[in-house]
C-alpha cells in the first residue's frame, strides 16, 4: 500500500450546490480536471484561499485520491459518488458527461473511509 | 381539508420575503455560511452530496389536487422531474439551487404549502393515519388533532430551540399506522368508559443510534387538556434534555435515564402549574378546525357495486390489484385505495411529475381530490367510488403506478441513502432494488404475505430499519459498503426494535439472504402467521442458521 500524498479539493458552489473542484485557483466541474496535491504544503494553502472564498463556494475540503490501473479516483465511496452522480439515476450529476474519464471513475473500486466527514450532524 | 386563512397566507407569504432577502445578502456575502446555514435549516434547505435539497412539509400527509400539482410543477421546473416522498410524510426535492429556493417557497406559498420546521431542533410535521377520516375503524378524525398541534407548534417561540428535533404522530385506530410508538411522542386516540375523547400519551420513542419503544406516561389524557399537557411534556424535556451531547439530546434518552414514571411525575408536576384557560384549545376553536375536516360530496351508494365486481372478476390485473392495494371505507359502495411508489424498478418513494399529475388528475376524478402520503412511502387515494375502481386502476397502470404490492416483500422503505444524503455510509436504494428484483413473482409475494423490509444508509434510521420486520442498516466497513440485518422489529401497534441477525453482508449477498429468510419463514409458518409472527414463535436461529449456513 503506497503511502504517497494525492490529494484534491473539493467544495460544492454556494449559489448552486454543484460539486466542485480546485485546479489551479479555479473551480472546475470534473474531477478528472482537478488539481492533485502531492505535498501537504500547497494542499493546505488551497484550502485557505477556497474558504476565503465565501461567496463562491461552501464546505472546502480536502480528499484523499489513489492511482491505480483506471486512472486516478477519490479514494472514498462517497466521494466517487459525488465525482459521478447517483447510482439510481445514470442520466443525473456528473456521470451525464460519459466519456473515458467518467467510465475510470466507474470502474474505480476499493476505498476507505473519507477524510472530512467527522462531526457530520453538525456539519450538515 | 385544513383551509388556510388570511392570516396564515400572509405569514406565509412574509415568511418566504424574509428567506428571499437572506438568500440574496448570502449571495452577496453579507452573511457567513455559519450565519446563514441555520437560516436555511429553517426553511428545510440542506446541503446533500450534489446539490441542495428542499424538504417540502406536509401536514400530516395530507394534500389536496392544487398541491400535487404544483409540486410536480416545482419538479419539473427546478430539479430534474421528480420527487422523493419520506418516511415522516414530507417530499424532499434533491437537486435544488440556492438562487431558485426563494422562487420555490413562492410557488409553495400559493398553494398553502412551505418548508417551515422541516428540520431544526424544533417540532416537525406531525405524522398521522393516512387513512383519516375515511377509515371505519377510527375512533376519533386524527387530522383535527394533528392541525390542532400544527398550528400550536408552528413557530413556537417556547419550543423553536429544543435540545434536539421533535416529532409527534397521532393515530387513531387499533391498527397503526402511523409508527407512534418510535415517535418522540405518541398519541393513540381513546374512548373513555364514560365515552368521552382522549389520548393515551407514550413518550420516549425513537429510532437512531439509539433505538426505544415509546412507553405510556398517560393512560387516558382527555382530549380537550391536549395542548397544555403537550407543553408540560415539552417544558420537562426542553429544561432537562442533554444539550451537552447531540447523541444523547432527544427525549428518549431522558425518559430513559429518568425513567418513564419519574419522567411522568415531573410532567404531572409541570402541568399543574400551567394555566389551562390559557394553554388548552377553546371548544369553539376545535369545532372550527373539525368542520374542516367534514368530508363533502360523499354520495349514499349501495354496499356492493356489481360493475366492479365483474370487472375484478374478468380482470386478473386488476383481482391481484384489488387485493393487495384496496381497502374497506366506512362509507358502503366506497373504497380506500393504496398507490405503491414501489414498482420494482423504481426507486423507492419517487415520483416524477408526470406520476404526480397524474395522481392529481386521478384523485380530482376519482378521490374527491384528495390524496395522502404514507409513512410507507406511498400514497393513498382515500375515497373512490368502488364503481370507479375499474377505471382508476386503469389510469394507475397508465403511468406505472398500479405495482399491487403494498405491505408485501417489495414494498420496502428506503432512504436516498448514499447516492444522496450527505450522512450516509452506504446505500439504501439499489439494495431495496435488488430485493424487489428478487421477488417480481407476484404470486410468491403473494404467498409470502405481509413483510416489511426497512432500509436505512447510517444509523440515523430515516429508513426505519430498528422497526423492520426485516431491517437493513448499511454500514462502512473498511471503505466498503457492508449491510447489518435485523429481524423481528415493528413500527405498528406492536411495535419492538429488531435485534441483529449476524455479521454484516455486502449489497450482493443482501437479496439471497432476504430469499433465505423467507424460505425458512414458508417453512415453518403456521396458519395465518406472518413472517413477524413465525419469526416471534422460532427466534433467531432458524434464521440465523440459513443465511450463514455457507460461513461454517
Amino acid at each position: 500500500m503506497s503511502a504517497e500524498f494525492l490529494k484534491a479539493l473539493t467544495a460544492n458552489r454556494l449559489g448552486e450546490g454543484d460539486v466542485v473542484f480546485w485546479s489551479s485557483g479555479q473551480w472546475v466541474e470534473q474531477f478528472a480536471d482537478a488539481e492533485l496535491f502531492t505535498e501537504e504544503a500547497p494542499a493546505e494553502a488551497a484550502v485557505a484561499l477556497a474558504k476565503a472564498q465565501n461567496r463562491t463556494v461552501v464546505d472546502a475540503y480536502l480528499i484523499d485520491v489513489t492511482r491505480s490501473e483506471q486512472g486516478v479516483a477519490p479514494v472514498s465511496y462517497r466521494e466517487r459518488l459525488r465525482a459521478l452522480g447517483p447510482t439510481n439515476e445514470l442520466g443525473h450529476g456528473k456521470q451525464a458527461l460519459g466519456g473515458a474519464a467518467i467510465a475510470a471513475l466507474q470502474a474505480a473500486s476499493g476505498a476507505a473511509r473519507s477524510t472530512g466527514r467527522l462531526d457530520l450532524i453538525r456539519r450538515k | 381539508m385544513y383551509r388556510y386563512d388570511a392570516i396564515d397566507k400572509e405569514f406565509l407569504t412574509d415568511r418566504s420575503n424574509e428567506f428571499r432577502h437572506q438568500v440574496g445578502r448570502r449571495l452577496a456575502g453579507e452573511l457567513s455560511e455559519d450565519q446563514f446555514k441555520p437560516l436555511r435549516l429553517m426553511n428545510g434547505l440542506y446541503l446533500q452530496l450534489h446539490a441542495y435539497m428542499l424538504r417540502v412539509c406536509i401536514p400530516y400527509g395530507t394534500l389536496n389536487v392544487a398541491q400535487v400539482r404544483r409540486l410536480a410543477w416545482i419538479a419539473r421546473t427546478y430539479d430534474k422531474g421528480y420527487g422523493h416522498f419520506t418516511t415522516r410524510q414530507n417530499i424532499q426535492f434533491h437537486w435544488i439551487k440556492l438562487r431558485d429556493a426563494p422562487d420555490i417557497l413562492d410557488a409553495l406559498a400559493e398553494v398553502n404549502l412551505h418548508a417551515i420546521q422541516t428540520s431544526g431542533n424544533c417540532i416537525r410535521n406531525t405524522t398521522s393515519d393516512p387513512r383519516a377520516g375515511a377509515t371505519a375503524e377510527e375512533i376519533d378524525d386524527p387530522r383535527v388533532w394533528s392541525e390542532a398541534i400544527r398550528q400550536w407548534s408552528t413557530l413556537h417561540p417556547e419550543f423553536s430551540y429544543l435540545p434536539r428535533k421533535f416529532k409527534i404522530a397521532v393515530t387513531a385506530s387499533a391498527k397503526d399506522r402511523t409508527a407512534a410508538r418510535v415517535h418522540d411522542i405518541g398519541l393513540a386516540l381513546r374512548r373513555g368508559r364514560d365515552g368521552t375523547l382522549g389520548f393515551e400519551v407514550m413518550v420516549g420513542g425513537g429510532m437512531g443510534r439509539t433505538p426505544f419503544i415509546g412507553q405510556t406516561i398517560k393512560e387516558f389524557l382527555p382530549a380537550t387538556r391536549l395542548l397544555s399537557y403537550l407543553e408540560a411534556v415539552l417544558r420537562v424535556y426542553n429544561r432537562a434534555g442533554r444539550r451537552d451531547n447531540i447523541y444523547k439530546a432527544r427525549i428518549k434518552i431522558l425518559v430513559s435515564s429518568l425513567g418513564a414514571e419519574e419522567f411522568g411525575r415531573q410532567v404531572e408536576e409541570e402541568w399543574a402549574q400551567i394555566d389551562a384557560a390559557r394553554a388548552d384549545l377553546p371548544d369553539t376553536e376545535l369545532a372550527r378546525i373539525r368542520a374542516a375536516f367534514i368530508q363533502p360530496g360523499l354520495e349514499v351508494l349501495p354496499p356492493v357495486s356489481d360493475s366492479y365486481e365483474a370487472a375484478r372478476a374478468a380482470n386478473p390485473a386488476l383481482a391481484r390489484f384489488a387485493r393487495n392495494n384496496v381497502s374497506a371505507h366506512k362509507a358502503p359502495g366506497y373504497a380506500i385505495v393504496d398507490v405503491s411508489l414501489k414498482a420494482h424498478d423504481a426507486t423507492p418513494g419517487d415520483a416524477n411529475s408526470d406520476q404526480l399529475e397524474a395522481i392529481a388528475d386521478l384523485a380530482e376524478r376519482f378521490s374527491l381530490g384528495d390524496i395522502r402520503v404514507t409513512h410507507e412511502q406511498n400514497l393513498v387515494l382515500p375515497h373512490v367510488k368502488q364503481s370507479d375502481l375499474p377505471a382508476l386502476f386503469e389510469g394507475l397502470v397508465a403511468v406505472g403506478l398500479a405495482t399491487p404490492n403494498i405491505n408485501l416483500v417489495s414494498d420496502i422503505i428506503a432512504c436516498p441513502g448514499l447516492d444522496y444524503c450527505a450522512l450516509a455510509n452506504a446505500r439504501a436504494i439499489p439494495v431495496a432494488q435488488s430485493i424487489a428484483q428478487r421477488f417480481l413473482d407476484a404470486d410468491r409475494a403473494e404467498l409470502v404475505g405481509e413483510l416489511k423490509i426497512k432500509i436505512s444508509g447510517c444509523i440515523n434510521a430515516c429508513g426505519h430499519h430498528h422497526v423492520g420486520h426485516i431491517g437493513i442498516l448499511g454500514v462502512d466497513k473498511k471503505g466498503e459498503e457492508y449491510y447489518q440485518l435485523t429481524l423481528g422489529g415493528s413500527g405498528a401497534e406492536d411495535a419492538s426494535i429488531g435485534k441483529i441477525l449476524g455479521p454484516g453482508l455486502n449489497a450482493d449477498q443482501v437479496a439471497p439472504a432476504v430469499d433465505r429468510l423467507v424460505e425458512v419463514y414458508l417453512a415453518e409458518r403456521q396458519g395465518e402467521e406472518r413472517f413477524l409472527d413465525t419469526y416471534r414463535r422460532i427466534g433467531m436461529t432458524p434464521f440465523k442458521e440459513a443465511v450463514y449456513v455457507d460461513a461454517h
